[in-house]
């Protein structure tokens, strides 16, 4: 935090042995997993194989399934977020190219 | 005239967390704080041999609650109605929950584990908030069920007459939140934590909508570059998984049997990411709700509520009887924050007969649509005579002196 504020309350670090990527899934992942599943029977194409789903037994595997049919549905969650700054100097940097011929022409 | 608070208002952010009762998470918290309707002590379910046993302030952050407790329909019906069968006259008594999680195959002493509460100096962040801002004696979630229908009621006001886990369609002419906002050109999103965790709301939305989504790393660029949408509803991770390099994510979701203290450490940066934008800081609400309570204690009976046209029919519920959506669910933990709510802040529920106020998931997009949208009318009645969570806003803005921050 660059700034100093007045009140401010420490907050207790998680213990690393807190993760477990290997404890197995709770229904509630069980269930969201299923829902992805009848997205993917929509989604996959003559000749693919479909996810065996039985064989998800952990949050690991959980995750690379659900990183998978997410990335189908929603690829942008993956990108880095571009600043507000970026997006800005991104624009200023295209109104300052110089035009080609045929914006000249239309703009004339 | 509205007060200030609301009249500078333009974001509204609900961040819903997972699986922790009331009496769980901030029952320890009345015997500082009065108005606080929690625990005092005497509190008592029977155990499976009729032994009875009292709430304890031994709740663990991990490992305790490793058997998940019953969530689900017919086992919330154990744990509010006490083993009475389904019929008229059944009274809820909120005595099922030891016996509802023997069931899940604990042991006699590790099924006492469901009345077990955190002390305040526990939860540092949630404790923070609930003391700072406003807290609601009386919020229940929407149904007496689990997740996903839960979280329907957030995002549609309705779960369609779903009280299960089971993928459903949405029906015309109700309209999720997002899709309203976005149709009357207001803007909204949800942000789930990152593509390994996703979202829950999948087959409706994240299938016909993708657009609407976005990730966390983008939620707290958007508040670091003040393009943060009118209505955001954040989700928080709901596995560990590999991070970056050789890095762990952890679950912050708070279902057991994640860690409690890193949904603690999720909810301080996301309170951080607003607060330490003060342009954000005074034209934000953030609501920080849980879903559902995870078939953990909490001593308050549900009450009744308006019924939302739908029927649950008995081969659905599993204890033989339909049911109305005319009773909700049992109390979870809801802190609304803001610097124009003054510090202290409780708003009263059932314990109150002249003054409480019943809230549930169903006030989340009635609020939202009230406050952006006027009068949309394509809703069910339930959620348009739903409460108003933002009536905690008045006139006084706190200095920013006297708001704290987070040292994640």
């Amino acid at each position: 935090m660059g700034k100093k504020y007045k009140l401010v309350q420490k907050v207790p670090k998680t213990p690393k042995s807190a993760y477990n990527h290997d404890r197995f899934i709770s229904q509630l992942i069980e269930n969201q997993i299923k829902h992805f599943h009848e997205l993917e029977k929509g989604l996959v194409k003559a000749g693919e194989k479909l996810t065996d789903i039985s064989k998800i037994k952990t949050e690991l595997h959980a995750s690379k399934y659900l990183k998978k049919m997410t990335a189908l549905l929603h690829p942008q969650g993956a990108k880095k977020p571009r600043k507000a700054t970026q997006r800005k100097r991104a624009r200023r940097a295209m109104a300052s190219k110089p035009k080609s011929k045929q914006a000249r022409r239309r703009s004339s | 005239m509205p007060p200030a608070g609301l009249d500078n208002l333009k974001h509204i952010v609900v961040l819903m967390m997972e699986n922790r009762s009331f009496d769980h998470m901030l029952g320890g918290l009345m015997k500082k704080y009065p108005k606080i309707n929690g625990l005092t002590g005497n509190e008592s379910n029977p155990d499976a041999n009729g032994t009875v046993v009292k709430v304890q302030p031994n709740a663990k952050f991990q490992g305790q609650l490793d058997h998940d407790p019953d969530h689900h329909f017919p086992g919330v019906d154990l744990q509010i109605f006490g083993g009475a069968a389904a019929g008229l006259g059944r009274v809820a008594n909120m005595q099922g929950f030891i016996k509802s999680y023997a069931t899940q195959g604990t042991s006699a002493a590790a099924s006492r584990a469901i009345m077990s509460y955190f002390t305040p100096d526990q939860l540092p962040v949630l404790t923070r908030l609930a003391t700072e801002y406003a807290v609601f004696n009386g919020w229940f979630s929407s149904i007496p069920g689990p997740t996903i229908c839960n979280r329907a009621f957030a995002h549609y006001g309705t779960s369609f007459g779903n009280v299960d886990m089971n993928l459903f369609y949405i029906q015309d002419p109700i309209k999720s939140i997002y899709e309203r906002m976005i149709q009357a050109g207001h803007t909204a999103k949800i942000y789930y934590y990152d593509q390994q965790s996703s979202t829950m709301e999948i087959v409706n939305l994240l299938k016909n909508q993708p657009q609407i989504f976005g990730s966390y790393s983008q939620f707290i660029a958007d508040c670091k570059g003040n393009t943060l949408p009118e209505y955001s509803f954040i989700e928080p991770c709901y596995n560990d998984h590999p991070g970056p390099g050789a890095g762990q994510i952890l679950a912050s979701d708070q279902h057991p049997d994640h860690n409690v203290q890193e949904g603690e450490r999720f909810i301080a940066n996301t309170y951080n990411a607003i607060r330490t934008n003060p342009q954000l800081w005074e034209t934000t609400a953030m609501l920080v709700v849980y879903d559902e309570h995870g078939g953990i204690y909490d001593h308050v009976v549900p009450p009744a509520c308006e019924s939302d046209d739908y029927s649950a029919p008995p081969e659905k519920t599993g204890t033989g009887e339909a049911f109305n959506f005319n009773r909700l669910g049992v109390r979870v933990p809801a802190i609304l924050i803001s610097p124009y709510i003054p510090r202290g802040t409780v708003i009263p529920g059932p314990e109150d007969a002249n003054n409480g106020l019943v809230f549930e998931h169903a006030c989340i997009p009635g609020t939202v649509t009230n406050f952006f949208l006027n009068n949309y009318d394509q809703r069910t009645s339930r959620e348009k005579n739903s409460e108003n969570f933002l009536i905690p806003l008045t006139n006084a803005l706190r200095p920013d002196d006297d708001c704290w921050v987070f040292d994640v």
